[in-house]
């Protein structure tokens, strides 16, 4: 997922929303409790800034959309409500266990669990999953392309009734619970894609339409019970549900959303006490004092997300490495951590965040210390050695706060180092599908990446050559390095990141040694709760889903 | 053009006879009554024209020339913006890093500090009104998006009185069916509140830019706003005007003018155009103070100037979410407004007083 969204989730349902991964490891105070303590019951609200951009799992592309459904729907594989790495390793949910692979990673089988029900009463079936892919595929939800990769998806779009059309790559025995998914080429991330939330299994009878007023049952510990678009929406405990490993029974009976568009009307109801627990970061405004005052309930957490400046490969200047290298060694990424606010931002060299199989931090950076001023002189020698002609360049960036700040303060340092560089600032909605068409000829620009799921094939593809397309690509610089390119299409093959985790980070160092990109760090975000939460035992972060609401308690 | 009364400049020998003759009833005398009125204080006016009255009962106002004196200096500074940028604050508008340092009493400071909080006002040449969350001068950045705001407010008003006037004097001349429609046009627009048209307007021109024909306008460009406000503002002009101009096709000056075989062209523009000058600048400056308000607001909802272009508006917009630890991003730019709105009204209600004592004129929202 693209960004860290709040007003614009909605617009950017497609394909550009957001999503935050929560980081483990990190240098900041990542404390705060499991999921196994703290008191059951309850009723906890909580603030989100926007309505999520869908309440269906079949559609929902965002983290304010995950966030909320993880507790809900239930994939057939998925990630314990853990905090550190063990929340974001792949783990089976539905299913019994991981799934086969056979057929050098064409096929990959898997068996529901018994017994399991949804929230109706409804007993799950093995046919039910493939009801929840032919929705997304069907509903062309900003996820279908992870689908399209199972066999038979192409017959499936060209049928007129997607009810009574089949999948021919999926194959499912309602009897035995059993599933298998033929792909049409052999890809190792499909474990990782059968956990999304997208795979989060509905009945068969959910219709072929965006159910969010009237969310479908799911297996999760809630169920949502109400949703009244841009007012709030209540999960309740689901009295179906039977917890596992991994997926504790959830703390609160009853989690309210509501929908405060002012940041700041919720921080203060968050300080009050009249709601527990605020979804996005408090405003720069109350964030310093907040931080000091109510150190007991907030902490911020380093997300799983890489921020950096596209630089495209394919046109002038930046077809030049030494005009790329300039940009690298000239950026001020401490001046940058400034703009995001309240020191919500980690300065870094990889392009692969901290916390994800294959990230070795580069020690020294070769660009210059991360968290130091930048070698202006050196980046001004580099650019003289370059190509570059002196015309102005389009530094492109979005009306969203803080990426308009951002670009406009590296325009000034491409200044600073010779460029001629104009910013060039868009609506957030069409941004990131601007820069991704090819006839824009973007030279430079904001970019940043949360992962739909934690793997370093998440990331890498956004620097892969094949990733190129004519419109929507999503590697903006045009990084066609080829053998950056088939090393990455090789470790994508591997469903296991960590067993080539080294070569993953070699990877990464070949990123960060050809200038591939310019990127700067990590985004930060926080929790915030009222004082009636147990934050010490409760206040979990996952570090995919972020605050794990399931696990807030009272006191 | 033989005995019609041309009104405002020059005075014509008729108008100057019936200024003589406060007891004649010609309603729409503008020159009459304020001659009577001189006349009447003692003055020598015979030879006075409405215009030449107007502007010395405007030199008595002294409030009026004060805040319209302060109006010609907020546009000087604004003018000036480059040269303080350049030999007072040594930095470019968009120029500056969170991380830029300066020397207050001696000692380097950040001009945003870790926890992003920007530097208030130092009263020296750099950052003489405090930074920004970027770093870069406000004072700089005030005095550049004060000559996008001027620009904009009297370019727009420029405009709309041109399109205004035009419309007024076509629908009022004509009647009939001519006017029938203006009227039902003008009448959609205004049903429109100003805000809600103008941010409909400008949210959907933003992205795309505007097309017509030859002409092309950039989405992210300055002319976008101008051109938003010059249209949603040209009913509010319009409609009195057309008004005026119903009432005065009825006089006597235009009927010797038509029957001297003066064409409509000639009857409009001669004849009935000179009668409506001190209402079209009255409206004028009333205008300029409107469409510099509106700018703002079109600016703070994001639906005026586009970013990385500024203008009060977006200084405010932008200085918002700092309003409790860096209330100058906000107070500063509210400030600059607050002052020329003030001036422009101030200023334009004087000059009604002066030019249309019976004060029919007004911006009705």
């Amino acid at each position: 997922m693209r960004k860290f969204g709040k007003a614009f989730a909605a617009l950017s349902a497609a394909l550009l929303a957001t999503g935050v991964l929560a980081a483990c490891g990190s240098d900041d105070s990542d404390s705060g409790g499991g999921g196994g303590a703290g008191k059951t019951g309850g009723e906890l609200k909580v603030a989100y800034s926007s309505q999520p951009d869908f309440l269906d799992p079949a559609l929902s592309y965002t983290v304010d959309g995950w966030a909320a459904m993880w507790n809900v729907y239930l994939p057939p594989m998925g990630y314990k409500h853990e905090e550190g790495s063990t929340g974001s390793e792949l783990a089976p949910m539905l299913a019994e266990d991981l799934p086969k692979v056979s057929e050098g990673g064409k096929v990959y089988s898997f068996t529901f669990k018994k017994g399991i029900k949804f929230s109706d009463g409804t007993p799950l079936k093995a046919s039910d999953f493939e009801h929840t892919v032919k929705r997304v595929l069907n509903l062309e939800s900003g996820g279908a392309f992870y689908y399209e990769k199972i066999e038979g998806t192409d017959e499936f779009a060209k049928a007129k009734d997607p009810a009574k059309a089949d999948i021919s790559g999926i194959e499912t025995n309602d009897k035995t619970g059993e599933v298998t998914v033929t792909l049409s080429e052999p890809d190792g991330t499909f474990p990782a894609i059968l956990g999304l939330n997208f795979s989060g299994v509905v009945p068969s009878s959910t219709p072929f339409k965006n159910q969010t007023s009237t969310p479908p049952p799911g297996t999760g510990a809630y169920k949502i019970t109400s949703s009244e678009p841009n007012r709030e929406f209540v999960l309740e405990k689901n009295t179906e549900f039977k917890p596992f490993e991994g997926v504790p029974e959830g703390k609160a009976d009853k989690l309210t959303f509501e929908i405060i568009k002012s940041l700041s009307r919720a921080a203060q109801d968050t300080i009050r006490g009249r709601i527990d627990a605020m979804h996005d970061p408090p405003p720069a405004d109350l964030q310093p004092t907040i931080e000091s005052k109510y150190k007991d309930r907030y902490k911020s957490f380093t997300t799983q997300s890489t921020y950096y400046f596209f630089l495209n490969e394919k046109i002038a200047p930046f077809d030049d490495v030494k005009a790329r290298e300039a940009v690298n060694v000239g950026i001020d990424k401490p001046a940058l951590a400034r703009l995001f606010g309240g020191g919500l931002f980690a300065p870094g060299c990889n392009f692969l965040p901290p916390g994800i199989p294959g990230y070795a931090k580069v020690d020294p950076c070769p660009w210059g210390d991360p968290n130091g001023k930048p070698d202006l002189e050196k980046a001004k020698a580099l650019l003289e050695e370059s190509d570059y002609n002196g015309e102005t360049i389009t530094v492109w960036g979005n009306s969203e706060d803080p990426t308009q700040k951002v670009t406009e303060a590296y325009a000034e340092m491409l200044k600073e180092i010779g460029f001629k560089a104009e910013p060039k600032i868009i609506d957030g909605g069409v941004y990131f599908a601007t820069v991704g068409n090819e006839k824009t000829k973007a030279q430079t620009g904001f970019d940043n990446w949360f992962a739909d799921f934690p793997s370093p094939a998440n990331y890498m593809f956004l620097v892969n050559g094949k990733s190129i397309q004519p419109t929507n690509s999503q590697n903006h610089g045009n990084v066609d390095d080829p053998e950056l390119t088939s090393k990455i299409s090789e470790l994508e093959q591997n469903p296991d990141p960590s067993s080539v985790a080294d070569e993953w980070a070699a990877a990464d160092k070949t990123v960060i040694d050809g200038a591939h990109g310019a990127p700067y760090g990590q985004r930060k975000l926080t929790a915030f709760t009222s004082e009636r939460v147990d934050f010490e035992n409760c206040a979990l972060v996952h570090p995919l889903y972020q605050v794990d609401y399931g696990s807030l308690c009272l006191k | 053009m033989g005995g019609g009364r041309s009104g405002a400049l020059p005075a014509s020998p008729l108008a100057d006879a019936v200024a003589a003759d406060p007891a004649t009833d010609y309603t729409l005398d503008l020159g009459a009554e304020l001659a009577a009125e001189e006349k009447g204080s003692g003055r020598d006016t015979v030879a006075s024209s409405p215009f030449r009255l107007g502007m010395r009962r405007l030199r008595r106002n002294k409030t009026a020339l004060a805040f319209g004196a302060l109006f010609i200096v907020l546009v000087a500074s604004s003018l000036a913006a480059p040269l303080w940028s350049e030999h007072v604050a040594h930095k470019a508008p968009s120029a500056g890093q969170p991380t830029d340092q300066i020397r207050i009493d001696g000692k380097l400071t950040d001009v945003v500090s870790v926890d992003s909080i920007p530097i208030g006002p130092t009263w020296q040449g750099e950052y003489f009104l405090g930074a920004d969350g970027n770093g870069r001068d406000v004072m700089v950045r005030l005095l550049y998006g004060g000559r996008n705001s001027l620009l904009i407010g009297v370019f727009a008003a420029l405009i709309t009185t041109v399109f205004a006037v035009l419309v007024g004097l076509v629908a009022g001349y004509f009647r009939g069916w001519v006017d029938a429609v203006t009227r039902a046009v003008l009448d959609v627009m205004w049903s429109f509140p100003v805000i809600i048209l103008g941010v409909a307007l400008g949210v959907a021109l933003a992205l795309e830019g505007f097309e017509l024909g030859p002409i092309s306008i950039e989405g992210g460009s300055k002319l976008l706003p101008l051109l938003i406000i010059a249209f949603i503002y040209v009913p509010y002009m319009a409609r009195p005007v057309r008004g005026q101009v119903l009432s005065l096709r009825e006089k006597e000056f235009v009927e010797a003018a038509r029957a001297q075989g003066a064409g409509p062209i000639r009857i409009m523009f001669s004849e009935l155009l000179p009668n409506l000058a001190s209402t079209i600048v009255v409206f004028f400056t009333l205008l300029v103070a409107n469409a510099i308000l509106l700018e703002a607001a079109l600016s703070f909802l994001g639906a005026g100037v586009q970013p990385p272009e500024t203008s009060w508006g977006t200084l405010i917009d932008s200085g918002v979410e700092r309003i409790v630890t860096a209330p100058h991003l906000t107070i500063v730019p509210g400030l600059m407004l607050v002052l020329t709105v003030l001036a422009l009204n101030v200023f334009g209600d004087g000059v009604r007083d002066a030019f249309d004592p019976r004060a029919k004129v007004r911006m009705e929202h």
